[in-house]
Order: C-alpha cells, then structure tokens, then sequence
C-alpha cells in the first residue's frame, strides 16, 4: 500500500449530473514528487482539495500512512498547502505568517523560533521578515507562503498551482527552489498545475487528467515517450504533435492530401486491421529537414511550403500545410527555413504514434 | 491642468460651499461663544455682532463649567454613556460581526431569506418597536439597569448587513490556509476576520458611538432616575432645571456636542465609507 491511497475516489456536486471527478485511483509513495496535469475543469484541483479535507469526497476512499482520511478534519491529516493566491494573512509579518501554525500547534517557543529563522533563511527572506505581505512582490510572497508549510514538519506538501501568479521568469527559478526543496526535505508532495512543463520538470511521477478521469500515469518521458491515448500525446510535449488523419495501403500511408509515406514491415503489419483509417501522431522533432535524414528515406520525402516560423534561439519552429493541418517541425538553430521557402522533409516512422480513430486509445507497436 | 473655466467654477464652488457651511456654523459659533457669558451678557448681546464672540479671558471665564460640573452629576452622565458605548461596541461587534460572518461564509439552510429578513428590519424605524423592547425589559424586572439599557441595543440589522458585506469579500483560501494552521473557526474570526476587516471594524465602532451618545428615547424610557443616565438625558434633566441660567445650558450643550464633533472629524472616512458601502445612513 503506497503512502497516500486514493481508492475511487469520486467527486459529485449537488445539483450537477456529471462527476467531477470519477473513480480516480492512485497509490502515491513516500517522498514521491506527483503532479496533476490537465485543462482547467479537469478535476485536479479537486482531488487535491479532497485530498486537503476542503472538498468532502463523494464516494471512495482516501489513506495517508495507512489511515483512512475521508471524515478526517483538515488540519488532522498531516498535510500542509502552498495555495495558488498564496492565502497569506495579510495583517501578519512574514515571521508571524510562517510561525503562526506552529503557535497554533503549541510549539515550545524556542522551537518555534529555530524553525522560523531555518524557513526565512533557506527561502532568503531575511530582510522581509518583519514586512507584511502587501509590501512584497510576488515571489516573495510565494516564497513566504512556502515557508509557512515547510516549518510544521508535516509529511504531505500540497501546491495548488502555486506558480500560476508568477512571471515567466521567475516561474522558471521557483520550479527550481521548489524541486530542490522537495529533494532537501524529502515530503511527499502533490502539485497540481495546468502547465505541463512544470509537470514535466519537477515531477517524479505525472497524472494526467481530462473531465474527471485519469488519462494516464507514469514518469515524464514515459508519458512523453508512450502516451496512452491522444489527449495525453497533444497535452505533453510543446510545440503540440501533429495529428493526421491517414489511410493505409499495405506499407503505404495515405494522408488526406494525398501525400504518401513508407511504413516498414513491422509497423504496418500492427495496424493492418484499422481498414477505416486512424489517426497518426508526430512530433515536431521527428520531422526532419537535414540531409543525413533525407538521404536515409529517400521514399518517404515529403514537401512544404513554410508558411510560418518560431524562432526560439535555441531551436526554430517551422509551420507549413501538410496532410490537411497546419503541422509543425522543431529544427536546429542552424536549420535557417524562411517563409515561402518549399522545404523537403521525411517523417520519422518510427517515431509515429497511431490512435484508434474511434477511442482515440494508442495503438500498442 | 485645469482650464481657466474650471478654476473659475472651483473658486465658485468653493465659495459657496463657505457661505453654506457657515449657516450650519453659526449656531455652533453662537453657542460656543455663549457658553462663557453670564445670562446678562448673554442678552445684552443678542442683537450685535459680539454674540459670537467669546468674553475677555478673565477670573469668571470658566464659570457656567465650573458651575456645572461640580454642582450636578453630569460628569458622571458623560463617564455613563462613555462606558455603555464601549460595552456596545465590543458586544455589538462580536454578535453582529458573527452574524454577519455566518451570512456571509457559513453556508445553511436558507441563507438568503435570513438575510432578506435582516435587511428588511433595517426598514423598522426603532420608535416602532420601542414598546415591545420597554415591555419585555419590564417583564424581566431589568427596568433600571444597565443590562436593561443594553440588551435591546446590542442586535443592528444595519451593522450585520454592513459586516456581511465586507466579509463576503474575504478569500476563502485564507481560511483554508488558517484551518492547516490548527485555527479553529472562533479563533479564526478573533485573530484574521477581524483584523483584516478593520475599516468595518471603525465604521461600526463609530456608528456604534454616535448611535449611544445622541439616543435620548431608550435610556429616557429604560432609566427613570440615578445613577445611570445617558449623557443626553442629564442634559434634558439639568436644562429643564430652573435654576439653570442660560449660559450653563450652553456649556453642558456645548459638553455633549464636544464628543461627536471629535469623533466626526476623526473617522469622516469610515463614516462616508459606512454610507457609502451600504446605500444608508444610521446613528
């Protein structure tokens, strides 16, 4: 049994026909880093609101360290929360706001003192800490609300999107304080954002979920490398993949403009029995323009007229009409593409990702 | 930059707005400067310019104060009325502060209609139910008392709704937050509602004041005589003496109006803000 046990977890509100959340199951280890990804309405903020003892959970069951939560308060499950408007009390200094819990918990004072000077200091708050929280900027004041859960030592951290107030930037250097802290402490945390490059990054295990229901879970490059269906394909992964709808002749891919591509023996043999046509997923760095690439599938050569381009610095995204959709492919930064230019391009077959047409489920090569 | 039309209207306006406040002046002026000056004085003034002004700073300047103050118990009215509006500050803030929590946080059965209820009695005029409040104190034998005077007063509709209002915007994830905290609801109220509200905390406070200090018809009718009169009252009772001269009425008048105008130009704010927020003036 893992540490946290979600067991069907199910969330109905009155008056509504439709589950917000629906038999969601899942065991979470000691010190596991898990993330909840998905669109907003998915549910995760949910789950982990019933997880917190904010939300009653309608049917199912909830086990911390082996206990069962269900009925249990809030502040009785062992967890702490960092909240997405980081819920700071704002007529408290920062040294009040991350000591009040453990006043509350009646913490001897000298403690309490120790661990409020531990929290100012890892998070770098020493000279805010008699400021209240309307004389801070936003990551301060996440920061701030960091610390109030990391002092009361509890075994469960909770972040409801905390980063979601942030500019890019600093997005990007709490993502880092956050993961290094999850390390430095070793609490088991679940955090739940709409981004999936924060998921990506930070997270041990993601589970990934759309109108309720978990669409698949499992460790970044696993959902990456192997989505389970194509939700999960176009939600990781940024630029989107490119969807196609496609028909098969033997070893031959028909797309709908009809452009064709060669599929080797093996491939085609798997999804000999999608007579109606199915759906095909590429990513952008599986299209290729080099010319080592070309060479090795003179078959497969596709053209496009570039119609569109990202320059990232680090890499250039380049949009064209293909196969129906505006597609995309993720090239070097020496890969120079402008727009009007045709470009030749291979598809790398065996990074394809097939879907059931009908269930939109991965087709298992 | 304003142009030369809107300088020209604002040195009219502000003009005007001189000339107006100074007819509600003149009376305060009037009385003021009165209450220095023997009935004598007082009379022969009457028809100059010197009525608003003060006598010369002499020995008998203090006289109609000196006289008051030790020869009645109107100190003792003004300590009265100053203890009874602290008593109903505090007891009106947690009773309606909770109310207005509940209706604004709590979620139960027919909220919304409690609510409806609460500000329809905002409507009641309290010369409307003063009989009912006087025959219930009687019947409990609180006739007298300071109990008496206070137990109908603590309950505003309008300090509930007010409450209401401004509690309704609180983010609930601070409560949330304060819950993992080991805060427990009550405490939660006492150590975050109420200090992050505490513009309505003023408000209420004031209204709270003006509302003990100016009454007249409850305590006339609660306290027939002693030791617990409203200031008001004892200002009735030692005017309608008449051994009072015309001057020490100005004084004790003057006395009674001292308060409010501090307290007004103090929390002007939380007054227009009080106005403001709920469409309604009380007090």
């Amino acid at each position: 049994m893992g540490f946290i046990e979600l067991k069907n977890v199910c969330k109905k509100y009155d008056k509504t026909d439709k589950n917000a959340v629906t038999d969601f199951n899942l065991s979470i280890q000691e010190k596991e880093f898990i993330a909840f990804v998905g669109p907003s309405g998915c549910g995760k903020s949910t789950t982990l609101r019933m997880i917190a003892g904010f939300e009653e959970i309608s049917s199912g069951e909830l086990y911390i360290d082996g206990k069962r939560m269900n009925e249990t308060a809030p502040m009785d499950r062992g967890i702490s929360m960092v909240f997405q408007n980081y819920a700071l009390y704002p007529h408290m200094t920062v040294e009040k706001n991350i000591s009040y819990g453990l006043k509350n918990m009646k913490v001897p004072a000298d403690e309490i003192k120790r661990k409020t000077d531990w929290a100012v200091k890892i998070l770098g708050l020493e000279e805010y800490r008699y400021r209240k929280p309307k004389n801070l900027s936003g990551g301060q004041r996440q920061r701030v609300a960091l610390g109030r859960a990391i002092v009361k030592n509890q075994k469960v951290f909770l972040m409801d999107e905390p980063l979601s107030n942030l500019d890019a930037k600093l997005r990007v250097s709490m993502r880092n304080e956050i993961s290094k802290l999850h390390r430095e402490l070793g609490s088991t945390t679940i955090y739940v954002t709409h981004d999936q490059v924060e998921a990506m990054t930070m997270a041990d295990r993601i589970v990934i979920m759309k109108d309720g229901i978990i669409q698949q879970t499992g460790a970044p490059m696993e959902l990456y490398e192997h989505p389970a269906n194509k939700f999960v394909a176009g939600f990781i992964g940024s630029p989107q993949m490119n969807f196609y709808n496609i028909r098969l002749d033997g070893r031959t891919i028909i797309f709908k403009d009809n452009n064709k591509a060669e599929l080797p023996e093996t491939i085609a043999g798997k999804l000999s029995k999608y007579k109606n046509g199915l759906i095909m997923g590429i990513r952008g760095e599986d299209i290729k323009l080099d010319a080592q690439n070309l060479d090795l599938n003179t078959g497969s050569r596709q053209k496009a007229i570039i119609d569109n381009t990202e320059i990232m610095g680090n890499e250039n995204n380049l949009y064209f009409e293909f196969g129906g959709v505006t597609s995309v492919a993720r090239v070097s930064k020496y890969e120079v593409s402008h727009i009007g230019d045709t470009v030749e391009f291979v598809m790398m077959p065996h990074r394809m990702h097939f879907f059931d047409p009908e269930t939109e489920e991965a087709v298992v090569l | 930059m304003l142009t030369r039309k809107q300088k020209r209207n604002n040195w009219i306006l502000t003009a005007v707005l001189i000339i107006a406040s100074l007819f509600f002046l003149f009376p305060v002026i009037w009385m003021l400067a009165n209450s220095f000056k023997p009935d004598v004085a007082i009379t022969n003034d009457m028809n100059s310019i010197s009525a608003f002004v003060p006598p010369a700073l002499n020995g008998s300047f203090f006289d109609n104060y000196i006289t008051i103050l030790t020869n009645t118990s109107f100190v003792r009215y003004m300590l009265n009325t100053l203890f009874y509006a602290a008593v109903l500050i505090i007891l009106g803030i947690i009773v309606n502060g909770l109310a207005g929590y509940a209706l604004a946080k709590i979620n139960f059965p027919f909220r919304e209609r409690w609510l409806m209820i609460i500000m329809l009695l905002m409507i009641v005029p309290m010369e409307t139910i003063i009989t009912i409040h006087f025959l219930f104190i009687a019947k409990l034998g609180l006739l007298n008392t300071v109990i008496g005077y206070i137990l109908p007063m603590i309950v505003n509709p309008f300090n509930i709704f007010l409450f209401r209002q401004v509690f309704t915007s609180l983010p609930d994830d601070i409560y949330e937050a304060a819950q993992l905290d080991h805060c427990s609801p009550v405490k939660y109220f006492f150590t975050m509602v109420l200090p992050m509200s505490k513009s309505v905390v003023a408000t209420v406070s004031v209204f709270t004041f003006l509302n003990v200090w100016n009454d007249y018809l409850w305590p006339s009718l609660v306290f027939t005589s002693g030791d617990l009169l409203t200031a008001q009252i004892g200002l009735n009772a030692i005017t309608s003496n008449e051994n009072t001269t015309m001057g020490q009425t100005l004084a004790v008048i003057t006395m009674v109006t001292i308060p409010v105008i501090i307290i007004y130009s103090l929390f002007s704010k939380q007054i227009v803000e009080g106005v403001v927020s709920t469409g309604s003036k009380e007090g």
